[in-house]
């Protein structure tokens, strides 16, 4: 039984893997399809002339072919098991165009997992995600990649009325080149809750966010922790922009500096268009204490174990909310994203 | 002998804060340090340590006939010599990893936190925002964790509730009935009466130990004439 296999049967609702342009499986848990869940190649799925139309409505207009999974769950259905969707790029160039919809008063739960496998590959992934009124999507995003890869990732989120929107993005490796930007727009009554853990190797990274809120009610919350390692360049522009009243956002961003070697720059910005909201940012950039390193060194542990505990720390310390059924893997990858800060 | 310390001049920052102090204790002994503020009580165990920037200008310190000069904190640690910091600051890591990751190290069980009453700060970042009495419960509460065999407390009976005074009293006493030395440091000596027996105590006045004998005869001679006539030889 293979890896996907087993994780279906301990509970995932369904499974996409796609390495470079095949799709290598697509499992959907019994009586799913029955309650009009769909998870199918969005090349199949552009027949129905109500996805041709989403198309490209929540991002800016890319040249990317049809490969790529498309969601969707009908209007009431809940789905608190984790979907999983999994891009492995091994040679060459992979973009992928995903499309995900979460019918009106409908829960979804997102395991994404984007990883390369061999090296001067590039990886392109344009994702369009949309929460119709009152649905909830938790959505963890995980990212590991070897060194000689170039990565261009674009999100767009249409957040509807009164719909939550919980995304975690945790990059465990980086690659050598990435820009990474998310766009999310919330309506009436909507929320979104960002956060992103990324550790940063050798290379440079772009990590931008921007956030509308466009419906009276509206908010939002996006944190960012970077840890940056010896050679690593990382961006983190955040902004939020209220242009309805009533509306509430909050930025906090903050580094931790592994090296002397590395640059982290945060950008968090607050643009209010409309009276009546309130927007607020913390940023911070710092490195370890010694301190901290001397009391834990106290415990017992080395300066690296101590060092590793301690951006264990800092990346947890940052995670308000990740979906119960996925506690354990980022418990893991958290213990793993430890590790590699130290190696 | 568990511990032994001979002739330990430390400096801080340039400035001699302990002079060639001595001291011996055996396993299943609680020593009891008193001293005024600023004596060099806390230097003491830091140097014991082996703290960074708490230098050992003169002396050697044994644990187990082992000469400790040279090792770092965490190999002292692996040892069995635990240090419960008097006021440990804030860290970015929450409390139940921490206490996990010490079990994990030192093969003990959680169950000994129970005693404590901690599970409301658990998931909390360790001693940020805890209170005096909060602080030290989870302080010695880890201490104990790493089953040491030598237990160096520093002012663990300080800032603390009459509940929490009797909680520390009864720690105290199981680490010495289990085997452990109990090296206390006290300021205000409030924990002595609750505990069981002290083997001996150690006076300690601006870095020197001047006179070490029987806890309740030192006591009293500091209650009546104070650590500066003692310094001077006036008493005992």
């Amino acid at each position: 039984m293979s890896f996907l296999e087993k994780a279906i049967n301990a509970g995932s609702t369904a499974l996409y893997l796609q390495r470079n342009y095949e799709i290598v499986r697509q499992l959907l848990a019994k009586g799913l399809a029955e309650r009009g869940f769909i998870l199918e190649p969005l090349s199949k799925a552009v027949e129905r002339e109500w996805v041709r139309k989403l198309l490209w409505t929540a991002l800016p207009q890319r040249e990317v072919g049809l490969s790529g999974a498309f969601v969707y769950v009908p209007p009431g259905v809940s789905l608190r098991a984790p979907v999983s969707i999994c891009f492995v790029v091994s040679e060459g160039v992979q973009e992928v165009h995903n499309v995900l919809v979460v019918g009106e008063g409908s829960e979804l739960v997102v395991l994404s997992t984007c990883t390369s496998a061999g090296e001067g590959t590039m990886h392109g992934g344009y994702t369009e995600i949309f929460l119709e009124k009152g649905a909830k999507l938790d959505c963890v995003i995980i990212h590991s990649w070897t060194t000689k890869t170039q990565v261009i990732a674009e999100t767009g989120v249409v957040v509807g009325e009164k719909a939550s929107f919980n995304d975690v993005y945790i990059s465990l490796k980086s690659p050598h080149a990435l820009k990474e930007s998310t766009r999310i727009t919330v309506r009436k009554g909507g929320s979104a809750l960002a956060s992103t853990l990324y550790l940063a190797g050798p290379g440079s990274s772009t990590l931008e966010t921007v956030v509308m809120l466009e419906g009276e009610g509206a908010s939002v919350e996006v944190n960012s922790k970077i840890v940056a390692t010896s050679g690593s360049f990382v961006s983190n522009p955040i902004t939020i922009e209220a242009a309805a009243p009533n509306t509430r956002g909050h930025v906090e961003c903050r580094g931790l500096q592994l090296s002397s070697d590395s640059v982290i720059v945060t950008i968090p910005a607050l643009r209010s268009a409309r009276g009546g909201s309130r927007l607020t940012h913390e940023a911070a950039i710092g490195k370890i204490s010694e301190e901290e390193l001397a009391y834990l060194m106290t415990k017992g542990f080395s300066e690296e174990e101590a060092t590793s505990m301690l951006v264990r720390g800092f990346l947890e310390l940052g995670l308000k909310s990740v979906p119960e059924p996925l506690k354990p893997q980022v418990t893991s990858i958290l213990d793993l994203m430890a590790r590699f800060a130290t190696a | 002998m568990l511990l032994e310390v001979e002739k330990l001049s430390v400096e801080v920052e340039g400035r001699t804060v302990v002079r060639r102090a001595d001291l011996s204790m055996g396993k299943g002994e609680i020593h009891v340090l008193l001293g005024p503020n600023g004596s060099g009580k806390t230097t003491f165990l830091r140097a014991i340590m082996g703290l960074p920037g708490y230098n050992i200008v003169e002396g050697r310190v044994f644990f187990e006939g082992r000469e400790l000069n040279g090792l770092k904190p965490h190999e002292r640690a692996r040892l069995g010599i635990a240090l419960m910091h008097q006021n440990p600051r804030p860290l970015t890591v929450k409390l139940s990893h921490l206490a996990r990751e010490i079990s994990k190290r030192y093969g003990t069980s959680l169950d000994v936190l129970g005693d404590f009453a901690l599970d409301s700060l658990m998931e909390r970042e360790a001693f940020k925002g805890f209170s005096g009495g909060e602080a030290k419960k989870a302080e010695l509460a880890l201490t104990i964790l790493q089953r040491p065999k030598l237990a160096m407390l520093d002012e663990p009976d300080s800032g603390i509730d009459l509940e929490s005074l009797k909680l520390v009293g009864r720690a105290i006493n199981r680490l010495a009935e289990g085997g452990a030395g109990v090296l206390l440091v006290t300021h205000t000596g409030a924990v002595i009466e609750y505990l069981r027996r002290v083997t001996m105590a150690h006076v300690i006045v601006r870095g020197r130990i001047v006179a070490s004998g029987d806890v309740e005869t030192l006591l009293e001679a500091v209650k009546r004439k104070g650590y500066e006539a003692l310094a001077r030889g006036e008493i005992l």
